[in-house]
């Protein structure tokens, strides 16, 4: 661990003296988290490309900035919510406005089956969450972020991300009640 | 919360990280080639300049589009008339305002230089007139001529005299710094506006059926561009007019779509959406009746 926190400091220190070859090392490292987690929040290969590459355009900029007071990559992880919220906010702002021009166009994969299963009803229920639960739900119960990861990267306490995962959780089991007898079962 | 106790939370919450590992799952490999593409030349510059936004300069340098360099001239002088409203004209109207009562007060006194030297030789005397406090103190000190100051031995004074003087002579040339800035958001917005309607001119008179993603591509970088002047116009004062900012608030947000368009793959749905959004708000006849007779794109 402590090796390859030292090799990733080298690789920083060559990438800020200009090598590209560590940037690629660097960005093959930590790529596929990043995507896999604007993809996941996003729901949209166009969207998660964009996020992640102003992802790390943004980090490489800053990369003088970076003190090494946290891991590269819970600091490069902040600047990926960071990014991908904004994003997602524009993105839904736009959206809100358009949905009444064009509703069935907005939520095409919401209507494939007249009665949706209980993944798609699971969906469903997640894209309702509010933004700071479902944030908090994604990262934690699906990414497997800790909540002080989370709190880093989201600039609120572990406290709060643990409330919102509750109440994340709580509300999505209220919007898949009717799947209860289910889950009594197994 | 509590209204649904009739199952184990235990069993549900498990049985919800699991199915919830489907939701939005990445298919396929990560497109990492692709997007190191987007990203190595921002990497370049990074390590020989240090720059703040480097993806709208490479791209414009990488893809040779010198006619939309206007939008950057454009966008630093928007910046810089935001950055002179904001930084100088506000607090230096500010710094006017507290001193109104200095500047008021001075020609109501006319007091022979020779008086002040002999009745009013104190610092403390002159310096409650400067503050514009009580007029029982005459405020001609700061205004006897420099030779009668220097005369007086009195530093303070001079250098009060001479903020006063300074002050008087600088509200002809800041009500004509506001007028400048004024002149440039009307400039910049015209621009704008200009530009906003040769590009979604352009983008609706391309037949759609000939439309590539190159091409869209294209639409979509030039809509960035203007996107960006856009964006700082309704930060700027030039967006206090409700009708302007209206219009530049639809102009946002259909010029957010077709720059939506740049990265993604082609879809009719996009583009009718596009195209609805500019029907239903009337934007381009509303872009021209906005845009005086005679303005050009360049």
């Amino acid at each position: 661990m402590d090796g390859q926190q030292l090799d990733e400091r080298q690789l920083i220190a060559r990438v800020c003296a200009g090598d590209e070859g560590a940037g690629r090392t660097l960005y093959d490292a930590h790529v596929d988290r990043v995507y896999w987690l604007a993809y996941r929040m996003s729901g949209r290969h166009e969207l998660a490309q964009d996020f992640t590459q102003d992802t790390f355009i943004r980090a490489f900029s800053k990369l003088q900035d970076y003190r090494g007071e946290a891991a590269f990559g819970s600091w490069l992880h902040t600047i990926a919510m960071s990014v991908i919220l904004n994003g997602l906010r524009k993105s839904k702002r736009f959206e809100q406005r358009e949905a009444v021009l064009d509703e069935a166009a907005m939520v095409p994969s919401l209507t494939r089956h007249a009665e949706p299963d209980l993944k798609e009803r699971l969906a469903q229920a997640i894209d309702a969450l509010p933004e700071g639960c479902r944030t908090v739900f994604l990262l934690h119960d699906v990414e497997g972020y800790t909540h002080e990861e989370i709190g880093g990267a989201l600039e609120i306490t572990a406290g709060t991300s643990k409330a919102q995962l509750s109440r994340a959780r709580a509300k999505l089991r209220e919007s898949l009640a009717d799947f209860a007898g289910e889950w009594v079962h197994d | 919360m509590t209204d649904t106790p009739q199952w184990n939370e235990e069993p549900m919450d498990a049985r919800l990280r699991d199915l919830a590992k489907e939701y939005n799952r990445p298919r396929g490999a990560v497109p990492r080639d692709a997007m190191w593409q987007a990203i190595a030349p921002s990497l370049r510059a990074a390590s020989t300049a240090d720059v703040t936004d480097l993806v709208p300069r490479i791209e414009r340098k990488r893809r040779h589009i010198a006619p939309y360099a206007w939008s950057a001239a454009l966008a630093a002088g928007l910046v810089f008339g935001i950055t002179l409203e904001r930084e100088v004209l506000a607090p230096r109207s500010a710094a006017r305002v507290a001193q109104a009562p200095v500047i008021t007060r001075t020609p109501r006194v006319a007091v022979d230089p020779r008086d002040t030297m002999s009745s009013h030789p104190t610092p403390g005397a002159t310096s409650g007139a400067t503050m514009g406090a009580s007029t029982s103190v005459s405020p001609a000190a700061s205004l006897v001529a420099p030779s009668t100051r220097i005369a007086s031995s009195s530093s303070r004074s001079a250098e009060r005299s001479s903020t006063m003087a300074g002050s008087r002579g600088d509200s002809a040339p800041s009500t004509a710094t506001t007028a400048d800035a004024q002149q440039l958001y009307r400039l910049a917005a015209r621009q704008t506006l200009v530009q906003a309607e040769a590009l979604l001119t352009a983008y609706r008179a391309d037949d759609a059926s000939q439309r590539d993603q190159e091409s869209m591509q294209q639409a979509g970088r030039w809509a960035r561009d203007v996107l960006t002047s856009t964006r700082l116009l309704l930060d700027s004062p030039a967006a206090k007019d409700p009708q302007f900012r209206a219009l530049f608030t639809d102009l946002e947000l259909v010029l957010a779509q077709i720059v939506q368009l740049s990265g993604a793959p082609l879809q009719a749905g996009e583009r009718e959406l596009i195209e609805r959004a500019m029907r239903d708000r009337d934007l381009l006849p509303r872009l021209r009746s906005a845009i005086p007779a005679g303005a050009t794109a360049e």
